[in-house]
C-alpha cells in the first residue's frame, strides 16, 4: 500500500505544473504529440473551416453531380451536387460533437457508478457493480439497435445510446482506482480529521482519479465516433440530410462502383481521427499513469 | 461450488427477466407495427383484422405477462412476419453465427498470443511498436468501411474471394468466412494482443521467473516453459469480454457480407417490428452470452491456482 | 434450478449440434454441377431476391421477394399478356353476364399440382372463398377484391364470380399476385398463415418450377416442372439467391453469378454500362411517383397552389440526376405501359418558376416583408414535409424541398424509417405533405386511390373529394367494353391533370440487368417476363 501512496503523492505535481510541462512531456512521445496536433487541426478546421469556405452543405446542383475534383469543389460533388468539402465539415462538427457529449454522458455515468460503489462499499458497491457486471455481460448492442429503432435518431439519442452501451468499462476503471485511493493514507488522515464521506470523496479521491479519467475520455470519444458510424452503417444513426461522416459514409456505398472516393473521404476522416484519439489516449495514459508505464 | 452455481444462475435469471422487460416495452413502443400491417396499400380494415389476429389489442403489460409465461415453457411465440416458430428461425440462423465467432475467435486467440509473445519479448523495439501500431489501427478503422474496402479490392479488383454468401463446399465456405473472420477480428485481435502482451510483462517480472533466470536457465526456457503458462491464464478471462463485443461485431459483418446469421437477423427484426422475433434473438443472444461467460469462468477457475474461490 | 441449468445447457447443445449438422448438409449441396444439353436446353438462371420468401401470394407478409417467387411457383387464373393486357392461364377464357355481375371462368382441364393431384374449380372457391374474403385474415391484396361477393363451383372446370358492384378490371386483377392456392393442402388448416409447412418449406405448386432445396438466408433453387400446363420449361432450375445489398448483387452480375434482375438504384449505372457480359433492357411499368398534400388544410384546398408547385419543381432534372434519365414526365394517374389507356395530350406543368409565383400572387401568397417567405394575411406558407428512408426517396425530397423554397415556400424535411412513416402518414393521416408511389394491377382502375369513398382510412391519401372524378371513376368500373372504357379514362385523366388531387411527378421506367447468356425472355418488364419462365433459356 505505501507504493501506492509514494506514487499518488508523485503524481500530484504534474496537475499543478501547468500546460506548459505537459505539452513538454506530451512532445516527448512522438506519435501521441503528432496526434494531439492533428486533432487540434482536425478541430479547428472543421468547427471554423465554414468561415473560410463558404459554400454552404446543403445546396443542391443536380445537373453537376458526382463531380470531380475542380477549384469550385475541390472535394468534388455528391449525388445532388452538394460540396463534399462542405459536407465533411459540417458532417464533422456533428460526428465529433455526438463523439465529445458520448463521452461526456459515459464519463459522468461511468464515473459517478464506479466511485460511488468503490467509496461507499458494502452494499451499495455490491448492488452498483453488479448492476456493471450485469450490463457488460448482456448483447447490449442489440439492445441499442432496438432502442434506436423505438426512441428515435436524434443526434441527443444517439448520444445517449452509445452512453449507454459504453459506461460500464470506465465504471469499472474507476471503481478499480477509487478502491485504491480510498484505502491511501492521506485519505485516511482526511477521513479521520472528520471531513464528511462526500467531501473525502471529491476533494482527495476525484482528483487523484481525474488523470484515469482523461485517458478514459480521450478512449471514449474513440469509440464513440466509431460507434456513431456503425449505427449509420445500418441506417440506425442521425438521419439524412443532416450529415455525419457515418451517414456521409453510408451514402457513399451506393457508388462504390462509380464514385469510390465519396466513400473514402469520410471513411478516411473516421479512421484518422479515431486513430488519433486512440493515440492521444495511449499517450496520456504513459505520460498520467506511470504504473502502466511501458516497462 | 454448488452455491456458486446456485447464486450465479440465480442472477442469470434475473438479469435475463430484466433484459426482456426493457426490450419488449422498448420495441412494442416504436412507432409503426408488424411490417405486414405497414403496407402503403392496406387499408385500415386489413390493418384491424392483422392487429386482431396477431393479438397486438391487449395492453403491453398483459401482452408481456403472456410472452413471458409462454417463454419460460420455452415457446417464444410464431414470428409475426413469416408465421414460423421463433426457435426454428433462430436455430436456422444460430449456426452461420456460432461458425463466424467461433473461427474468430481461434483466429484472433491464435494470431493475438503470438504478436503479444513477440510484443514483450521485444519491447520498445520496432517490433514491439509496429504491432502496437498495428493494433491501434485495428480498433479505430470502422469495420464496415474496411470490409467494403477489402470487399473492393478482393472481390471486385482481383475476384479471389465472394463479397457475400456462406460459399458452397469446404473452399467455398473457407473463401467465403476469410473477409468476415478479418473484419470481426479486428474489434478482438488488439485486445488480445495488448492483454497478452502486459499479462506476459507481468509474470515476467515475478520472483519466480527471476528465480530461474538466476538459476542460470536459457531465457528462452524461462519464457516458454515458466512465464507463458501463467501469462496466459488471465487470457481466458478476456474472451468472455470479448464475447458481447463480438456478437455486437456481427451485426455490421453480417449486414456487410450478406451472411445470414442472428446479428442481420436482429435488425430485420426490428425494422420489421417483428416483436415476438426480437425477443427471441435477444433472450438466446443474452442466454449464449451469460453462458460463455459463466464457461470462461470455470475455466479460469480450473487453470488458474491463484483463484480460489470465484464469485 | 438444477433442471433449468440443465435446460440451458440443452439449448447450447442443440445449437452446437444444429451448427454441425448445417455444415455436413452444405457440404454435399456442393457438387452440383450441371451437365449442357444443347444449346437452348437445360441450365439454371439465378434471380437476387432481397429476403426470405413466403411460398403464399396471400400471406400478409408475402412483399416483392415472394411476388418474384410465388410467379414461378404458382400460377393464377389470368397472367398479363406480351401487350399487358391479361390472357388466360389456368383459365382458358370468361365471359360476362349482362349486368357485369357474374364472371364465368372455363378452368384448363388436366392440370395437376405438383405432387399429382388435380387442378379443380375447388381449388379456386378455396383461394378466393377460404382466404381472402375472410376479413379477419387480412389477407395481402385482399381489399383488390372488395367488389367480389363470392365464387361459386358450377363444375370441376367452371366457377362463376358473383360481384357486388360491377368491376370491368376483374381479370387483371387475377393476373397481378392472385396465384391459386392447393384446397387439399389446406384441408383442416386452422390458421393458414402459420402453416409453416407450406409457407416456408413445402409449398405445393402448380407452375413450371417446383420446390427443390432452400435455405433460409441464402438461397432457395427451383427445379423444372416436366408436366408444366404452358409446356416443358427449357431451364433445369431457378436459383433464387438472398443478396438483400445492392453491391453484392452487381458484382455477382459482373461476374456472371446472377442472370436478371431490377436494377432500382440507378447509382452504378455508369459501372455496368461498360460490363460486356450484361445487356441493360428498359420496360414501362404500372408505376406513378406523386406527392401527395393534405387536403384538409385550407393552404392547399387552392388548386392554383398546387399547380404552383407543380411549376416550381424541376422534373426534367430530377429524372435526369437521380433517375439517370429513366422515367418520363406525369401528368395524371394512368402509367404508359397501358397503351390503350394512356393519353398523351394532357395539360403539362413545365418548370418555370416565375409562373409558379404568378399563380401563386393569384391565389393570395406573396413575399411581402421580404424574409423570402410567401405569406397571405400575416401568416407564412410554412410546412412540414415528411419522407421516408427507402430506395431514393431521400434524395428526391432534398431536391424538390430546394425547389419549393426557391419559389418562396417554407419547407422543413422530416425523414423517417418507412414503418414510422407508415404509423404517422398513412395511419394516423398526420402529416402536410408527403412523396412516394404507387404501383398498381397494369388497368386504370384507380379508384382505390382517388374516389372520396376511400379518403381518411382507405388509399385517397391525399383525402381528396370530388362528385366528378367519383362518378367518372364509378363509370369506369361497370363500363367492361375497352372502347368505351378508354373514352371514361381518357376524361378522368384530363380531369386529374386539370386539378391535381395528386401532384404527379414521374413514371419511372423499369431498368433490368439481363446476362447475355440469357435467351427468350420476353421484350416486357421483369415482373410480367417471370410468367414465361418456361419459355426462357440459357447458352453456356
Amino acid at each position: 500500500m505505501s507504493e501506492l501512496t509514494q506514487e499518488g503523492v508523485a503524481k500530484l505535481p504534474i496537475q499543478e505544473r501547468g500546460f506548459i510541462n505537459f505539452f513538454r512531456k506530451l512532445a516527448k512521445n512522438k506519435i501521441a504529440f503528432i496526434s494531439f496536433v492533428f486533432l487540434l487541426l482536425v478541430h479547428l478546421g472543421v468547427f471554423l473551416g465554414q468561415f473560410v469556405w463558404t459554400i454552404s452543405p446543403e445546396s443542391v446542383d443536380p445537373a453537376n453531380s458526382l463531380a470531380s475534383w475542380t477549384s469550385e469543389h475541390p472535394l468534388g460533388t455528391d449525388d445532388l451536387g452538394r460540396d463534399v468539402l462542405a459536407r465533411l465539415m459540417y458532417g464533422g462538427q456533428i460526428t465529433l460533437l455526438v463523439g465529445f457529449f458520448s463521452m461526456v454522458f459515459t464519463v459522468l455515468v461511468g464515473g459517478i457508478i464506479g466511485a460511488v460503489a468503490g467509496f461507499f462499499g458494502g452494499w451499495i458497491d455490491i448492488i452498483l457493480m453488479r448492476f456493471t457486471e450485469a450490463m457488460m455481460s448482456i448483447p447490449n448492442f442489440f439492445l441499442a439497435l432496438v432502442a434506436l429503432t423505438v426512441l428515435g435518431k436524434s443526434p441527443f439519442m444517439v448520444i445517449l445510446v452509445i452512453a449507454f452501451t459504453s459506461w460500464m468499462e470506465i465504471a469499472r476503471v474507476v471503481y478499480g482506482e477509487t478502491l485504491k485511493w480510498k484505502e491511501s493514507e492521506f485519505v485516511e488522515a482526511s477521513k479521520t480529521m472528520g471531513s464528511n464521506a462526500m467531501r473525502t470523496l471529491f476533494k482527495h479521491i476525484v482528483p487523484q482519479i481525474i488523470p484515469t479519467i482523461i485517458i478514459a475520455s480521450t478512449l471514449g470519444i474513440a469509440w464513440a465516433i466509431l460507434t456513431e458510424s456503425a449505427i449509420s452503417y445500418l441506417g440506425l444513426g442521425i438521419q439524412p440530410p443532416t450529415a455525419t461522416w457515418g451517414n456521409m459514409l453510408q451514402n457513399a456505398q451506393q457508388y462504390i462502383w462509380t464514385a469510390p472516393i465519396l466513400g473514402v473521404l469520410p471513411g478516411l476522416s473516421i479512421t484518422l481521427v479515431v486513430l488519433a484519439y486512440n493515440f492521444l489516449g495511449d499517450g496520456l495514459r504513459d505520460l498520467l499513469d506511470p504504473k502502466h508505464h511501458k516497462k | 461450488m454448488l452455491q456458486f452455481l446456485i447464486k450465479r444462475f440465480g442472477q442469470s435469471v434475473i438479469l435475463i427477466l430484466i433484459v426482456t422487460l426493457i426490450t419488449f416495452f422498448l420495441i412494442n413502443l416504436a412507432p409503426g407495427g408488424p411490417a405486414s400491417m405497414m403496407r402503403m396499400d392496406a387499408t385500415a380494415e386489413e390493418r384491424a383484422a392483422l392487429s386482431e389476429r396477431l393479438g397486438l389489442n391487449d395492453p403491453i403489460p398483459v401482452r408481456y405477462g403472456k410472452w413471458l409465461g409462454d417463454a419460460v415453457q420455452g415457446d417464444l411465440g410464431p414470428s409475426l412476419s413469416s408465421g414460423q416458430p421463433v426457435m426454428d428461425r433462430i436455430v436456422e440462423r444460430f449456426p452461420h453465427t456460432l461458425k463466424l465467432a467461433f473461427w474468430t475467435i481461434i483466429f484472433s486467440v491464435i494470431i493475438g498470443v503470438v504478436l503479444g509473445i513477440i510484443s514483450a519479448r521485444n519491447r520498445n523495439t520496432w517490433r514491439d511498436h509496429t504491432i502496437n501500431f498495428g493494433s491501434v489501427i485495428g480498433l479505430s478503422i470502422p469495420s464496415f468501411w474496411l470490409a467494403i474496402m477489402l470487399i473492393l479490392l478482393f472481390s471486385v479488383q482481383l475476384q479471389w474471394l465472394p463479397s457475400a454468401g456462406t460459399g458452397e463446399g469446404f473452399v467455398g465456405q473457407f473463401k467465403s468466412m476469410i473477409m468476415p473472420v478479418i473484419i470481426l477480428s479486428t474489434a478482438t485481435l488488439p485486445t488480445i494482443v495488448r492483454f497478452t502482451r502486459s499479462s506476459m510483462l507481468e509474470v515476467v517480472s515475478q520472483n519466480y521467473v527471476r528465480t530461474a533466470r538466476a538459476k542460470g536457465m536459457k531465457e528462452k526456457t524461462v519464457i516458454y516453459s515458466h512465464a507463458l503458462r501463467n501469462a496466459l491464464i488471465p487470457v481466458i478471462s478476456i474472451i468472455g469480454v470479448l464475447i458481447p463485443r463480438l456478437l455486437s461485431g456481427t451485426v455490421i459483418v453480417e449486414s456487410v457480407f450478406g451472411w445470414p446469421g442472428m446479428g442481420r437477423l436482429i435488425v430485420e427484426a426490428a425494422q420489421s417490428r417483428d416483436y415476438n422475433l426480437v425477443m427471441g434473438v435477444t433472450v438466446v443472444a443474452t442466454v449464449l452470452v451469460i453462458f460463455s461467460n459463466f464457461i470462461v469462468d470455470i475455466i479460469y477457475s480450473k487453470v488458474d491456482p491463484r483463484v480460489k474461490n470465484i464469485g | 434450478m438444477k433442471s433449468k441449468l440443465a435446460t440451458l445447457l440443452m439449448v447450447f447443445i442443440l445449437f452446437i449440434a444444429g451448427c454441425s449438422s448445417d455444415t455436413n448438409t452444405s457440404g454435399e449441396s456442393s457438387s452440383g454441377g450441371k451437365e449442357t444439353e444443347g444449346v437452348s436446353k437445360g441450365g439454371n438462371v439465378s434471380i437476387p431476391i432481397v429476403g426470405d420468401p413466403i411460398f403464399n401470394p396471400w400471406h400478409p407478409n408475402a412483399y416483392a421477394e415472394s411476388n418474384l417467387v410465388n410467379r414461378v411457383l404458382f400460377q393464377g387464373l389470368t397472367k398479363p399478356g406480351l401487350d399487358n393486357l391479361p390472357v388466360g392461364n389456368l383459365a382458358e377464357e370468361w365471359t360476362t353476364s349482362e349486368d357485369g355481375l357474374v364472371w364465368t371462368f372455363k378452368l384448363k382441364e388436366g392440370v395437376k399440382w405438383h405432387d399429382g393431384e388435380e387442378f379443380t374449380a375447388e381449388d379456386v372457391a378455396f383461394t378466393f372463398n377460404d382466404l381472402v374474403l375472410n376479413a379477419s385474415l387480412g389477407s395481402n391484396g385482399a381489399s383488390n377484391y372488395k367488389a367480389l361477393d363470392k365464387v361459386v363451383e358450377v363444375d370441376d372446370y367452371t366457377v362463376e364470380f358473383h360481384l357486388k358492384s360491377p368491376f370491368a378490371s376483374l381479370p387483371a386483377y387475377l393476373a397481378f399476385n392472385s396465384e391459386i392456392l392447393p384446397a387439399h393442402k389446406f384441408e383442416g388448416v386452422e390458421d393458414p398463415w402459420e402453416f409453416t409447412d407450406f409457407n416456408k418449406e413445402n409449398p405445393v405448386g402448380i407452375g413450371s418450377f417446383k420446390m427443390g432445396e432452400y435455405i433460409s438466408g441464402q438461397s432457395l433453387k427451383l427445379v423444372k416442372n416436366a408436366e408444366y400446363h404452358n409446356g416443358e420449361p427449357n431451364l433445369d432450375s431457378v436459383t433464387f439467391k438472398i443478396l438483400p445489398d445492392v453491391n453484392t448483387q452487381i458484382a455477382q452480375a459482373l461476374s456472371n453469378e446472377l442472370d436478371i434482375f431490377v436494377l432500382e438504384d440507378k447509382s452504378s449505372l455508369a459501372r455496368i454500362e461498360q460490363a460486356e457480359n450484361i445487356e441493360l433492357v428498359t420496360a414501362d411499368i404500372t408505376r406513378y411517383f406523386w406527392i401527395s398534400l393534405d387536403m384538409e388544410n385550407p393552404k392547399f384546398q387552392d388548386v392554383k397552389v398546387r399547380q404552383a408547385m407543380l411549376h416550381a419543381i424541376d422534373r426534367e432534372t430530377i429524372i435526369d440526376s437521380v433517375l439517370e434519365g429513366y422515367g418520363e414526365i406525369a401528368n395524371a394517374a394512368i402509367t404508359p405501359d397501358q397503351k390503350q389507356y394512356f393519353n398523351e395530350d394532357l395539360k403539362t406543368y413545365e418548370f418555370d418558376p416565375e409562373k409558379s409565383k404568378q399563380l401563386l400572387k393569384e391565389a393570395g401568397w406573396e413575399d411581402t416583408d421580404g424574409d423570402g417567405i410567401l405569406d397571405k394575411d400575416g401568416e407564412d406558407f410554412t410546412f412540414q414535409f415528411d419522407i421516408a428512408l427507402q430506395g431514393d426517396l431521400e434524395q428526391i425530397a432534398v431536391l424538390v424541398q430546394q425547389y419549393l423554397k426557391d419559389v418562396g415556400f417554407d419547407v422543413e424535411l422530416n425523414t423517417m424509417e418507412w414503418n414510422a412513416m407508415i404509423q404517422k402518414n398513412i395511419i394516423d393521416r398526420d402529416f402536410d405533405m408527403i412523396l412516394n408511389w404507387w404501383s398498381y394491377p397494369s388497368d386504370p382502375d384507380i379508384y382505390a386511390q382517388y374516389h372520396s369513398s376511400n379518403a381518411g382510412t382507405g388509399n385517397n391519401i391525399p383525402g381528396y373529394q370530388s362528385e366528378e372524378l367519383d362518378k367518372l371513376l364509378e363509370k369506369g368500373q361497370s363500363t367492361s367494353d375497352p372502347d368505351e372504357r378508354a373514352v371514361v379514362y381518357d376524361e378522368v385523366q384530363e380531369y386529374m391533370a386539370e386539378n391535381l388531387p395528386y401532384i404527379y411527378l414521374w413514371y419511372p421506367k423499369e431498368l433490368s440487368i439481363r446476362s447475355n447468356r440469357l435467351s427468350n425472355v420476353p421484350d416486357m418488364y421483369v415482373g410480367g417476363a417471370l410468367h414465361y419462365i418456361y419459355e426462357w433459356s440459357v447458352t453456356e
